[in-house]
């Protein structure tokens, strides 16, 4: 019954748009950024603006599902990994060309890959680590593992595996592949990529010119190859309210990172969609948990129940009604967001419980008064109306908070060294697999646990093995009980996940910014 | 003294205080907080790419060595790779200083335009409602932080009335002085004082000189002594004021250019102090001590000129 | 140019003293009270702020002005007109901290140089280029980078580069007093240096500093506000008129009352110290 339901409005529907609502296409999108590119390129791309425009450039051998918890083909038609784990085959798509129309091969993926895998090129090569060799015959791949390795088919989904042109390199200029790859970028033009798009203009910090790759392989709803598009046309305007203004004046179709205190204004203006994408994004505070701060005086911090009576304290549904405008939701797994794979359910993950703070306080000794001081972004709004929140919060804790604004580089600088109490970052995946931002949060060898200097045996031991399993069940176990210890010890205060929120002039149809952050202007449409 | 003989004095006094900027903004970046190496590589990369990266930079150089390439380079045209832009330092300056030139030249202009005839107005209006009105309006223009003027010169002529567009910069002259107006006017807000209250001073201090107030009692017209007396000596203190205020009126297109979204050196100088591109900054504050040099120095010999009275010491 | 020339108006004047002058200048007497009343609010804010201006209060935020709130509530529910009054207090620290000791330092190397030239003086000419030739901004926020956001810092940031101005412009004025006849006969009477220097060329050849402080009282408000809206500035959570305006951007077609009333705090005080330095300038202009 419920079926055939959907088939009638299946059918009514269709019937409504019409033979006569032919597919929009064609017209170039204005795009308005908070950051321009440097280099976008598979390998070296490492800031969130190069490697969330990877994709639009180079196509990769498989795609996320449109739900983003499996795999589908991509330019390889086909996939599967062998019952061992040790060797994953794929099938190259027939008659797939770069975007000047010459072919993609077996030997282009092989060199793609090999790039991607180079520890001395790519500061990604870890990602593929498990992979010992990959070869070509025909438009068969063959990738064979060193290991088996859970995450590799969704590593064959993310920007770093996409598939560039062996020719185009070589022929460009430069003695070493990252000459090459500048030289390419900088040139501009068709041929190294395979992505729906190629890169077409580009003004270091002031704009960015994508057009359509005539060869792309995905067909749009009119049977035509995708992109609807033209062109894209990038403009970087880093000031908040510009962008907005921009957008406003009709002067661009799409402002990304609008403010969130500007989100419920924009979703009253009728001729704007206020877009909230779903996102990977969490934010969060390290904090310090070594036994003395870097002066050398005694870190209150370092006993685990002061870092859960914070926990305890910050009320999250208020710092998101203050912060977010209430566009978001309490972080429910201590280690990444609820939409990753793996992500436990503990909501609520430090519900707000402010006489379990003032006892576990009492607990551990701490002195009224006891000063702790929380580093912020210089001149983000958001970072000091989330200071003034916990100042007040914190106060019956008899914990003086003090704040220490400072700007990107110092606070990266003050991260890892372990100069600081507590500080404000952020995160989104780069791969949708739960290992990535595991590592970076809690394992201690990639980066201190995020430069809290947590090191827990236990947990390090859990992620080591997780690494190789590849029974779905055990590493879904060895998961659930890494975040079990990470919420206990709370080397973070565990805030919140956000959306994305881009604000798109009613013109445009089918922008879509996904959980990764990826920009995806494939089946984007802009009637004028 | 002969004129070129104190161009040339000039020219090498310029020697010592080129030297000295260049110790100074060497010394301070690396006295900064933050690596650039994290700036390149973001904050997850491992300490192995970063201490790679400190080592392709030449970073691990002693700081003597390292000042020694930067002055040897330097002297040949050499401002070294930036960081942040992946491109020479003089590429980059060169193809972002036009944009801040024309800006801060329009502004000028601007100002010239609006604060010249009040300037006049308030004058021969001395201690009358005219000039109360006028003086207040300038210094209301002159005490508004440019982070909130300019937002309020967006959000109502550009955004609403659209009458200007919201940023960029254009192509053609026109283009251009269409995409600058309200930048331009941000600027000039402030430029437009201080020269209006200049202007001011100096028609007056003219307008009281013995031999204006003789020419007056012989019965010449005040367009007359306007025109011989006034004008020159006005044009004399507002070219030396606006010689003077070069570094200012440069400096200033630091948040303007941020606001507005154009894409000119200041903008440039804010990103390379965040990203700790040392080259990036280093290149564009030399060029800054440059131009305000030749400027000064274009300024007093402009003055010299129009002025017998100046001698080049 | 009509018939009442403003000749006829400059004519001789009588001999009053300089004060009764002063204090017949609208404006001059506008700038004292503007200045006088800024200056109660700063030492005594809580006399005048109907509530602590630190106070959140999640369920009223970004509240109109009303009359429990006339400058309505910001985006934490604080009261704006509270955190207006507040920010006096900083602003005006700034107004004077920022530059008095930039005055002391300038006043005294300028005259110094001034007096005595030779090496000192040529020194000091390369040490003034390279900071003028500097832009400024970006020696401040430097500055300010390496020892740490916060307002000593920041103070301490533009009195490395604001003293330079002051010592130029004392140092041109005392060698134009020494070119006078008494500072000439105070070294005939074989006078000390120090006396020469403090008693008498100082006096005569502060007036054109004293006037230039006041202009940049002005203007270092601007600056810590440029630096607030950068983040660098004063810190959070106290008020700062930089701050605040940064803070309402955002909201300024929806609730303009967050930026409005401390950008008519700037522009008032900015006024004030301005209408003072053009009467203390009328005032003090020697008149022969």
């Amino acid at each position: 019954m419920r079926q055939s339901l959907l088939a009638v409005t299946a059918v009514l529907s269709a019937a409504l748009a019409g033979p006569a609502a032919a597919q929009e296409r064609g017209g170039i999108l204005n795009f308005a950024r908070y950051d321009g590119s440097n280099l976008i390129d598979p390998i070296y791309a490492d800031r969130n603006p190069d490697i969330w425009m990877v994709g639009s450039l180079f196509d990769t051998l498989l795609r996320q599902s449109p739900d983003g918890s499996s795999v589908v083909a991509g330019l390889a038609e086909a996939h599967s990994v062998s019952p061992d784990g040790m060797t994953v085959s794929l099938t190259l798509r027939e008659g797939v060309a770069f975007s000047d129309g010459t072919a993609i091969t077996g030997e282009d993926v092989v060199f793609s890959l090999d790039r991607a895998r180079n520890p001395d090129l790519s500061p990604w090569a870890g990602l593929l680590g498990s992979i010992d060799k990959v070869t070509a015959e025909g438009r068969e791949i063959t990738l064979h593992m060193k290991a088996p390795d859970p995450t590799i088919l969704q590593m064959l989904a993310t920007f770093t595996t996409g598939i560039v042109s062996k020719a185009a390199f070589e022929a460009a200029e430069g003695a070493t592949d990252q000459e090459k790859s500048a030289a390419i970028f900088a040139a501009g033009g068709p041929g190294a990529g395979s992505g729906p798009f190629y890169l077409c203009g580009f003004e270091q910090g002031t704009s960015m010119e994508f057009c359509a790759n005539k060869h792309y392989w995905r067909k749009g709803a009119d049977g035509k190859p995708l992109p609807y598009l033209d062109g894209v046309h990038f403009e970087i305007i880093p000031d908040d309210a510009t962008r907005i203004l921009k957008l406003q004046a009709g002067e661009v179709d799409v402002a990304e990172f609008i403010p969130f205190s500007r989100v419920p204004e924009l979703q009253a203006d009728p001729t704007i969609k206020m877009n909230l994408y779903p996102s990977t994004r969490i934010i969060y505070s390290p904090i310090n948990t070594r036994e003395t701060r870097a002066d050398g005086s005694p870190n209150p911090l370092a006993d685990p129940r002061v870092r859960q009576a914070l926990n305890y304290a910050t009320n999250k549904e208020a710092l998101i009604g203050l912060v977010l405008q209430g566009a978001g939701k309490p972080m429910t797994s201590p280690l990444m967001a609820a939409a990753t794979h793996l992500a436990a359910d503990l909501d609520p993950l430090y519900g707000y419980d402010m006489e379990k703070a003032q006892a576990l306080i009492a607990e551990a000794g701490i002195a009224p008064g006891t000063e702790v001081t929380f580093t912020t972004l210089a001149g983000s709004a958001d970072d000091s109306t989330i200071f003034a929140a916990l100042q007040q919060m914190w106060a019956p804790l008899g914990i003086k908070l003090k704040v220490e604004q400072v700007d990107g580089a110092t606070r990266g600088a003050k991260n890892r060294s372990g100069d600081f109490d507590i500080h404000t970052y952020g995160w989104v995946n780069d791969v949708n697999d739960p290992s990535q931002v595991t590592g970076w949060l809690g394992y201690t060898p990639t980066a201190n646990a995020v430069g809290t200097g947590w090191e827990n045996a236990k947990f390090n031991d859990l992620f080591e093995a997780s690494a190789t399993e590849m029974d779905v069940e055990t590493r879904a176990a060895q998961y659930a009980e890494m975040q079990k210890i990470y919420a206990e010890e709370a080397p973070l205060l565990f805030m919140y996940e956000t959306p994305f929120a881009v604000a798109v002039s009613s013109a445009v149809e089918g922008y879509v910014q996904t959980p990764l952050g990826n920009n995806v202007f494939e089946e984007a449409t802009v009637s004028r | 003294m002969d004129r070129v003989q104190y161009i040339l004095k000039r020219l090498l006094l310029m020697i010592p205080t080129f030297l000295l900027v260049m110790v100074i903004i060497f010394v301070l970046v690396r006295l900064l907080p933050g690596d650039p190496a994290i700036a390149i590589a973001g904050d997850r990369a491992s300490d192995a790419d970063l201490a790679a990266i400190r080592a392709r930079l030449g970073l691990n150089e002693p700081m003597i060595v390292q000042f020694w390439l930067f002055l040897t380079n330097t002297l040949q045209g050499d401002l070294g790779q930036s960081i942040l832009m992946r491109a020479p330092v003089t590429e980059v300056i060169a193809k972002r200083l036009p944009v801040t030139g024309f800006l801060t030249v329009y502004a000028v202009a601007l100002s010239l335009l609006i604060a010249g005839p009040l300037a006049f107005v308030a004058a021969l209006n001395r201690g009358r409602w005219p000039d109360t009105v006028i003086r207040t309006v300038f210094q209301v223009g002159l005490s508004m932080p440019v982070f909130y003027i300019g937002l309020i010169l967006l959000t109502f002529l550009a955004a609403q009335l659209r009458w200007f567009p919201v940023g960029g910069y254009g192509g053609s002259f026109i283009e251009k002085l269409y995409h600058l107006f309200l930048p331009a006017v941000a600027v000039a807000l402030y430029t437009s004082a201080i020269i209006m209250r200049n202007l001011r001073s100096a028609i007056i201090e003219v307008l009281d000189a013995e031999y204006v107030q003789f020419a007056r009692a012989k019965g010449l017209p005040d367009r007359l002594i306007l025109g011989r007396h006034v004008l020159r000596n006005a044009m004399i203190s507002t070219v030396t004021l606006l010689g003077l205020s070069i570094g200012n009126l440069m400096s200033g297109t630091l948040v303007t250019e941020t606001v507005f979204a154009v894409p000119g050196v200041g903008r440039l100088m804010l990103e390379a102090i965040f990203a700790r591109d040392y080259p990036l900054i280093q290149g564009l504050t030399l060029t800054f001590a440059v131009l305000v040099s030749v400027v000064f120095l274009l300024t007093d010999l402009f003055q010299s000129t129009l002025d017998p009275r100046m001698r080049l010491t | 140019m009509t018939e009442t020339s403003p000749l006829s108006a400059a004519a001789a004047p009588p001999q009053k003293s300089r004060l009764q002058i002063a204090l017949r200048k609208p404006g001059f007497v506008i700038g004292m009270v503007i200045i006088g009343l800024s200056t109660l609010l700063a030492v005594a804010p809580g006399l005048f702020a109907p509530y602590d201006p630190n106070f959140i209060d999640y369920t009223a935020v970004r509240q109109p002005p009303s009359w429990a709130h006339p400058f309505g509530t910001d985006m934490l529910g604080r009261d704006s007109l509270s955190r207006v009054i507040s920010a006096y207090s900083v602003n005006m620290q700034m107004a004077v901290l920022a530059t008095v000791f930039a005055l002391v330092i300038g006043v005294v190397v300028g005259a110094l140089v001034g007096y005595y030239r030779g090496l000192a003086d040529m020194i000091f000419g390369r040490i003034v280029d390279a900071i003028i030739t500097f832009p400024f901004l970006v020696l401040v926020i430097a500055v300010v980078a390496v020892l740490g956001p916060g307002l000593v810092n920041m103070y301490i940031a533009i009195t490395l580069v604001g003293w330079v101005y002051y010592a130029r412009l004392m140092r041109a004025e005392v060698i134009a007093q020494m070119g006078n006849d008494y500072a000439a006969s105070g070294v005939v009477m074989g006078y000390s240096d120090r006396r020469i220097i403090f008693r008498h060329l100082l006096p005569n050849a502060i007036t054109p500093v004293v006037v230039y402080w006041m202009t940049d009282m002005a203007l270092a408000i601007l600056l810590g506000s440029s630096l607030g809206y950068l983040g660098l500035g004063a810190q959070p959570p106290q008020a700062e008129w930089g701050v605040l305006i940064a803070e309402g951007r955002n909201f300024i077609t929806t609730a303009w009352w967050l930026s409005l009333m401390p950008g008519i705090a700037i522009v008032l005080t900015g006024l004030g110290f301005s209408l003072i330095g053009d009467g203390l300038a009328d005032l003090l202009r020697p008149r022969g």
